[in-house]
């Protein structure tokens, strides 16, 4: 267990506010590394009550309006330092989700934000006021999270993400949605600066931006020296891009002061305690999560103070 | 445990207790210690990954061979740096379990009789549904490469063995040359191993032997449930990296909703086709094992 460090104030299980909302606790999931928060449930594992424990946020898989089947085979590949996805925001599509996923989210009481994508702005504006037309009894529900920058559709994806215009856009049409929810613009890393993204996401309305997305990757098949996955590029996570998301996290912080949740890399305690040093309000467990799932639990447990 | 549906995962440490080499290809027994005796059904798997700077990113899925109180049986083969640093671990050696994950094959539903399909490292799902569920009328049949893959130790004089390069066998055991799936209609049309009546098939194997499985169920109109193969990212359900093609046109976890499905759930014509993309590759299977087996 990582000892807490003198300089570390916060009780990362403690309630706090971001935006219009209380949230419970600062130790979260990343969207696309614990499903939609369904799962898991009854894995068991010595000195926690469930893999959930402990876990201030499951950030949803990502939902889109349409249902999407994804990519095809291969959709992942180990790297020394990470792995590369090309999963292709497979999801059931939000009128499925709204019905089928989000009454055992509640009924399971699970602390969840929900992730959203669309392929233009408008998309962003409909799908939070259907969201919050069915979730607004839903106590478990704490908001959304616009993904606008994953990598790994051919439609829409970083060109997306990476112009400041439609990041604003898009943050605005959630925001006329959510009045009393929190609302995170999630950013792509594969810019030159983060600052002018996140600048934009504010103007739009966010309570918060989370750094960072994936980094565009690729693998090569050496064997037949073409690309591993089939879209060529893949979504880049894991242990080797958390020092990228460390100084995206800190340009953020120190050039916009907008509360940032900070994700990338993030396997330990230690890990977690970067973030938080650079001024992040909170951080995501992602591809650590796929690993272990109490990745995330383990890192909130280690985490909690003396006798907490 | 709800043998149909099988035993809830623990997610603990464990220890390596032995582990050799069971054929002269180099199939691997590996016996690892579990701080409490383990419960699972055939057909189910884990997640096991080594800890400290020699972890991998992903875990690794074995197919869960047998358990024995607290000691557990897993059967791989080396094909990558995962599998192989597990083969050069040594005894007590502490790694991370997740298991045991996924749907198993399901008990006997009734009075038909079984036909046991199993491909080089696809066997520990097989053997263990066996020794839990066989009848005096199954017929178990195993397929590999070559003699030098067949692990004869763990296989009893009731298996049948085929192989595709043909080779001596050991003394007192026979081996037929082919496929499995040709083995196993040989010996039903022939009248042998108690051809008659209608069977299950329960096959784990490589694609093209789990392909031969289901065209052999649907030409005899007998149910089939297959072990399907994926690469494996998190074992337990939320990455959707392992999917395999559905018959309905979406796609199937093999962790999640498999790894044993129904033949005729199952899109073979999508099954196994690398999408050529803009310059896609098309990496191949790896080991040729069937099941949830690590591969890398």
């Amino acid at each position: 267990m990582s000892p807490r460090p003198a300089w570390f104030p916060l009780d990362v299980g403690a309630p706090f506010r971001l935006g219009p909302r209380v949230l419970p606790g600062r130790i979260w999931t990343a969207s696309g590394c614990f499903g939609y928060g369904l799962d898991a449930h009854d894995i068991t594992a010595d000195g926690f009550a469930s893999a959930h424990a402990g876990i201030g946020v499951v950030v949803t898989k990502t939902v889109t309006p349409e249902p999407r089947s994804g990519n095809p085979q291969p959709r992942l590949c180990e790297l020394p330092t990470g792995a590369l996805n090309s999963i292709g925001l497979e999801n059931v599509g939000l009128a499925a989700f709204l019905a089928e996923k989000l009454p055992r989210l509640a009924e399971r009481r699970v602390p969840f934000v929900v992730s959203l994508a669309g392929t233009a702005p408008r998309d962003f504006g409909a799908m939070c006021a259907a969201l919050a037309a069915a979730a607004r009894d839903v106590p478990g529900w704490h908001g959304v999270e616009l993904n606008v920058s994953c990598p790994n559709v051919a439609h829409g994806g970083v060109d997306f993400g990476a112009d400041p215009g439609t990041v604003e856009e898009c943050t605005a049409n959630a925001r006329a949605h959510l009045p009393d929810r929190v609302l995170l613009t999630k950013l792509t890393p594969n810019v030159a600066r983060l600052a002018p993204l996140a600048a934009a996401a504010r103007r739009g309305g966010a309570d918060g931006v989370t750094a960072i997305n994936s980094l565009i990757g690729l693998e090569v098949d050496l064997s037949s020296g073409r690309p591993v996955l089939p879209r060529r590029i893949g979504g880049y996570t894991g242990p080797g891009v958390l020092p990228v998301a460390l100084a995206k996290v800190d340009e953020i912080v120190r050039e916009t002061g907008i509360p940032v949740v900070g994700v990338g890399g993030i396997a330990s305690a230690d890990d977690a305690l970067k973030f938080f040093a650079l001024g992040a309000v909170a951080v995501q467990v992602g591809t650590a999560q796929m690993r272990d799932p109490f990745a995330a639990a383990t890192v909130a447990a280690s985490l909690a103070p003396a006798g907490g | 445990m709800n043998e149909a549906s099988g035993a809830a995962a623990v997610r603990c440490l464990a220890r390596l207790r032995t582990q050799r080499q069971v054929s002269d290809s180099g199939l691997r027994l590996l016996e690892l210690e579990l701080p409490r005796p383990l419960a699972f059904a055939p057909g189910q798997f884990a997640m096991v990954n080594l800890v400290g700077p020699a972890a991998r990113v992903f875990a690794r899925p074995f197919s869960i061979l047998a358990s024995d109180g607290t000691v557990v049986s897993l059967l791989y083969r080396v094909v990558g740096g995962g599998t192989g640093g597990l083969a050069g671990a040594p005894t007590g050696t502490v790694v991370t379990w997740l298991g045991p994950l996924g749907r198993p094959f399901p008990p006997p539903a009734g009075p038909e009789s079984h036909l046991l399909l199993a491909g080089g490292v696809g066997l520990p799902p097989l053997l263990a549904w066996r020794a839990r569920h066989g009848g005096p009328d199954d017929l178990a049949c195993f397929g590999a490469r070559d003699v030098a893959d067949v692990p004869w130790e763990l296989l009893g004089p009731d298996w049948q063995v085929a192989v595709d390069d043909p080779g001596p066998a050991p003394a007192g055991r026979t081996v037929a040359h082919g496929t499995v799936v040709a083995r196993a209609e040989g010996l039903l049309a022939t009248g042998g191993a108690a051809a008659g009546g209608a069977r299950r098939i329960l096959a784990c194997g490589p694609l093209p032997m789990l392909r031969a499985a289901a065209a052999l169920a649907l030409a005899r109109g007998w149910p089939c449930l297959v072990s399907v193969e994926e690469r494996m990212g998190c074992g337990y359900g939320v990455c959707r990296g392992c999917v395999v093609p559905a018959r309905d046109g979406g796609w199937l976890t093999a962790c999640q909703d498999g790894p044993v499905l129904e033949a005729g759930a199952l899109d073979w014509d999508r099954f196994g086709h690398r999408e050529a993309g803009p310059g896609a590759s098309a990496p191949p299977r790896g080991c040729g094992c069937g099941g949830p087996e690590a591969r890398s």
